[in-house]
């Protein structure tokens, strides 16, 4: 296990992980701890009329019945919270927003109670016109989701708030770059498409969990979070308490994909706790975790101008992301969704309008892939479209366009470390792309292929701090708030505190978040947990080293220049290196152990009004070249083989960066061809996973082989958490029109959509056919 | 015949509506207390803290609650408590040795790091358990259509399904005549 020898690929709690023994929220159990539940809207928008909790007060075994109009009452309870707008009641005031809204919370003795105290609520709903869709919610005079401006708070330093009050618009984000006009006067042709996703949820097989407990002026929470400290900040809002005595422990997640990002049940299980005078457990079931949070449905119509040779000169985006009935991340996702429709191109003129929508759906928030993949469905379907029909290679045509070392992104800002056309040429070769050959047929059977290219931000500004506790023994603790949630955080930060000491994988530790004791982090998303978590752990050693040479330097009797840290000691430089081990040194200083600390800062900002400046500290770049089969009676689609290709600068865990693509795989194939909220006025049809596909083992390509490009002399770490899911979806359809000739532009792409394709494309046919057939004969 | 359940049915109830039912799990007999509703994996977890066990879909479609119950896997979200009674039942937690040491199949899977989050993991573990006891020499594709049953959303299938093949060679180099 000894870093810096054989680099270690795998992960540091296998054995944990294998004998059901990893310590998940879900297995917390305390004293006295009672269990809650929640009663749910039924209604999409409606004005609650009556609601009597008291026949479920008075039930034995209940330790707490809670509304709204309670929490309203009470004044050591703000009630609202939110990651950038309070906008979201812990239990619904006056109004409900969506089906699935939390109106009553109890706490009981166990879940059977709990269950039948809600039972025991008469609720009455005067029900108020509702908006589901962008068109409905953007058409004049429709009925308001809010009908105040949304109260924006403390949040990211990136958000860019543009609101139009007295609207269903929540925000809109602006980007112009160039002159759109001249850029689009200046195009040989111009292709406007329009490209939908529809609402999707992550999934996490551990749905959301927290166990609550509030004592002696001090709110803990046990929370399946993704960001502990932005958590910590929101409860301490909602009790009106000093951060300091909020404290936020997050245990491994059993899987997040951006659900667990922001606040959503942990501030219902903590005013439970206050009320019920006790610890309170509340763990979502399958059906309530589709209605607490979700993936944006997006419509993004396309105006691409191109010359007859094939240079994307402009590009205009309209994008409309349904938030759902409350804002959660909208506000910025619209941000990387807008200029991510841009893509990896050399563009001159591009010109972006992005709103977020409320409606009365669950609100959306943040999803593997942030908006990118929405807008890569779309411009790398768009891709194709144009390829086609100016009769050019798709592979060509991206090679032409793909940004290159120095060029400008959409943003104005140089996009440096670029390897777009290296990626898709491996995907590309992997695949054993021919544009001659793309498709073959084999009775009803079709096979076609396909290709995709993007290019995601990660968060920027962004800050994480990491500790490192060296102790006497020569071992460290690793505090950070970085939070393991199977993308193994604990196994590379790991890695990196190791080799950068020189010590052995087995003499660290890292600690899980816990906001009494780990610093600040931003949070676990965006693809930056290794990247800048592990940067602050990297700073910390350093920050440990330099106390090791001054100390050993006094120890040793040599200057500081002559010592050095190597093999686990501090040692004279020349030989024969005279030298201490590192516990030793900690020994004699006398110090008990040595504490460093490293703080990893990104800088950055956009123009509100032009969009332009730096998105990103970095891109993360990433390639798919797919080859599908369809059964031309059937519609069906299946994914023979895939080549996925990404850029994560230098891999510290060989196993954990496949896994991290191949699983990138599995979550887009699902939502290329199965994946879908379904919803009949506000009622969400499919809240099972018996209605809800997901990818299984059946599912995968047979071929599956994932491009690692690492520069190793560079030296920096790329996120590869997300980067490679935005192509899938893309790079499938494409595969899907080249061997059908039908172009899905809605996913996800059902048998029954390219079925009715292949008809419109078989009468389109036969039409011609006529039309020739009627010529006269000459 | 008499139903499990039946006999179930007449056994007294406590103020709290519970029945004591025997559960004989991971090679010993637990007796528990639960109301008759109560599934099998609400037992296995609230009663018997094994925490291997764990719901995910609640209605039989994801595989995260497989456990084996007479050698066979069952979705412990869909059987309730007392028709378990009478059954030999294997949780994840009964796979190890005495010392803590890890089946074939755990070790394998450990070796390929066939898992990410590992929310999953144990039911993947039982269902390969079942299919090597079934089938001693299944093909990739026999693999794949017996685990399709278990969902991992963290898309580890490529290093479970080689994990799965790996441990069949050790589970039949262990189990070889010398």
């Amino acid at each position: 296990m000894s870093a810096g020898s054989v680099p270690f690929s795998g992960m540091i709690d296998a054995y944990e992980r294998v004998t059901g023994r990893i310590p998940y929220t879900i297995n917390i159990e305390l004293p006295g701890m009672a269990i809650a539940k929640v009663l749910r809207s039924t209604m999409a928008h409606a004005r609650i009329a009556r609601l009597d909790v008291s026949r479920a007060r008075q039930l034995p075994g209940v330790y707490a019945v809670l509304t709204g109009a309670d929490l309203l009452e009470r004044s050591d309870i703000y009630p609202y919270f939110g990651p950038v707008f309070r906008d979201r009641p812990i239990l619904a005031i006056g109004k409900v927003r969506y089906v699935g809204e939390p109106v009553v919370a109890v706490a009981a003795v166990d879940a059977d109670a709990a269950q039948e105290a809600l039972d025991l609520v008469d609720v009455d709903y005067d029900e108020l016109p509702a908006v589901f869709g962008i068109d409905d919610a953007l058409a004049p005079g429709a009925p308001l989701v809010h009908e105040e401006p949304p109260k924006a708070g403390h949040t990211f330093a990136d958000i860019i708030l543009h609101g139009h009050p007295g609207t269903n618009i929540c925000n809109q984000f602006k980007l112009r770059k160039g002159d759109i006009e001249r850029g689009l006067a200046e195009a040989d042709e111009v292709f406007e498409d329009t490209f939908y996703s529809p609402p999707l949820q992550q999934v996490p097989l551990e749905t959301h969990c927290c166990v609550a407990q509030v004592t002696d002026g001090r709110v803990t929470v046990w929370a399946t979070s993704q960001i502990p400290h932005m958590l910590r900040g929101n409860l301490a809002e909602v009790f009106k308490l000093p951060t300091s005595r909020v404290r936020v422990i997050v245990p491994t997640l059993g899987g997040a994909y951006g659900a667990k990002c922001y606040p959503a049940i942990e501030p219902i299980a903590a005013v439970l706790a206050l009320s019920a005078k006790r610890p309170v457990k509340f763990h979502l079931t399958r059906d309530e975790e589709f209605v607490t949070v979700t993936k944006h449905g997006g419509r993004i119509t396309l105006t691409t101008g191109v010359t007859r040779d094939g240079r994307i000169v402009a590009r205009k985006s309209l994008c409309h992301f349904n938030t759902g009935a409350y804002a959660d991340i909208g506000p910025r996702l619209i941000k990387n969704g807008g200029y991510g429709t841009a893509g990896p191109h050399n563009i001159p003129h591009v010109w972006v309008d992005s709103f977020a929508i409320y409606t009365n759906i669950p609100p959306a928030g943040a999803f593997r892939g942030y908006g990118i993949n929405q807008a890569a469905w779309a411009y790398e379907s768009q891709m194709d479209v144009i390829a086609e029909r100016l009769g050019l290679d798709p592979y060509e045509f991206r090679m032409k366009n793909l940004l290159t070392e120095g060029q400008t992104f959409a943003t104005g800002e140089p996009v440096e470390d670029c390897h777009f056309r290296e990626l898709l040429t491996m995907v590309a070769k992997g695949i054993g792309w021919d544009a001659t050959t793309r498709r073959t047929r084999q009775g009803p059977i079709v096979r076609g292929k396909g290709l995709s290219c993007t290019i995601k931000s990660t968060v920027t500004p962004s800050t994480s701090i990491a500790v490192v506790n060296l102790n006497d023994s020569g071992s460290l603790n690793v505090l950070t708030s970085s939070v393991e949630m199977g993308q193994g955080q604990k196994t590379a930060h790991a890695i990196l505190a190791a080799e950068r000491l020189g010590i052995s994988l087995d003499k660290v530790v890292v600690v899980s978040p816990d906001t009494d004791a780990t610093p600040y982090d931003q949070q676990s998303s965006s693809s930056r947990t290794t990247y800048a978590g592990g940067a602050a752990v990297q700073l910390a050693v350093d920050d440990v080293r330099a106390q090791l040479v001054r100390i050993g330097s006094g120890l040793l009797g040599v200057p500081e220049d002559a010592v050095e840290i190597a093999d686990a000691r501090v040692r004279t430089k020349a030989p024969p290196h005279r030298g201490l081990e590192l516990g030793e040194v900690v020994r004699k200083s006398r110090s008990g152990a040595l504490v460093g600390r490293g703080t990893f800062q990104t800088k950055g900002n956009l123009d509100p009004e032009t969009g332009q400046g730096v998105a990103s500290a970095h891109w993360n770049q990433a390639a798919a070249a797919a080859e599908v089969e369809v059964d031309l009676e059937t519609g069906k689609v299946r994914l023979l083989r895939y080549h996925g290709a990404s850029y994560p600068g230098r891999v510290v865990n060989r196993v954990q960066a496949e896994l991290q693509l191949e699983g990138n795989v599995g979550f887009g194939v699902s939502q290329a061809l199965f994946e879908e909220m379904v919803f009949d006025g506000g009622q969400l049809q499919n809240a099972t996973l018996a209605d809800y596909m997901l990818t299984s083992t059946e599912d995968m390509p047979r071929e599956l082989v994932v491009h690692i490009l690492e520069n190793r002399e560079r030296g920096d770490i790329h996120g590869i958490g997300e980067t490679s899911l935005p192509p899938v979806m893309a790079a499938i359809g494409n595969a899907v029109f080249h061997a059908t000739g039908v172009r899905v532009k809605d996913l996800p792409i059902t048998p029954e959509k390219v079925l009715r394709g292949l008809r419109e494309r078989d009468a389109a046919d036969q039409a011609e056919r006529n039309a020739h057939a009627a010529e006269p004969v000459r | 015949m008499t139903l499990a359940s039946d006999a179930v049915a007449m056994r007294p109830v406590d103020m709290d509506g519970k029945v004591e039912l025997t559960l004989r799990v991971n090679g010993r007999d637990h007796r528990v207390r639960a109301r008759p509703h109560h599934t099998l994996l609400e037992v296995l977890r609230s009663e018997l803290k094994l925490f291997g066990v764990r719901e995910a879909c609640a209605v039989g479609q994801c595989g995260a609650c497989t456990v084996l119950a007479d050698g066979k896997p069952v979705s412990s979200c869909l059987v309730l408590a007392p028709m378990a009674e009478g059954k030999e039942i294997l949780t994840v937690e009964g796979l190890e040795g005495p010392n803590g040491e890890l089946d074939p199949i755990q070790q394998s899977f450990v070796d390929h790091t066939a898992f990410q989050c590992s929310y999953c993991t144990p039911g993947f573990l039982l269902t390969t358990k079942a299919l090597l006891a079934e089938n001693p020499d299944p093909s990739e594709d026999d693999a794949r259509a017996y685990l399709a049953g278990n969902l991992c959303r963290c898309g580890s299938y490529v290093k479970i399904l080689d994990a799965v093949m790996d441990a069949k060679e050790r589970v039949r180099g262990r189990s070889a005549p010398r």
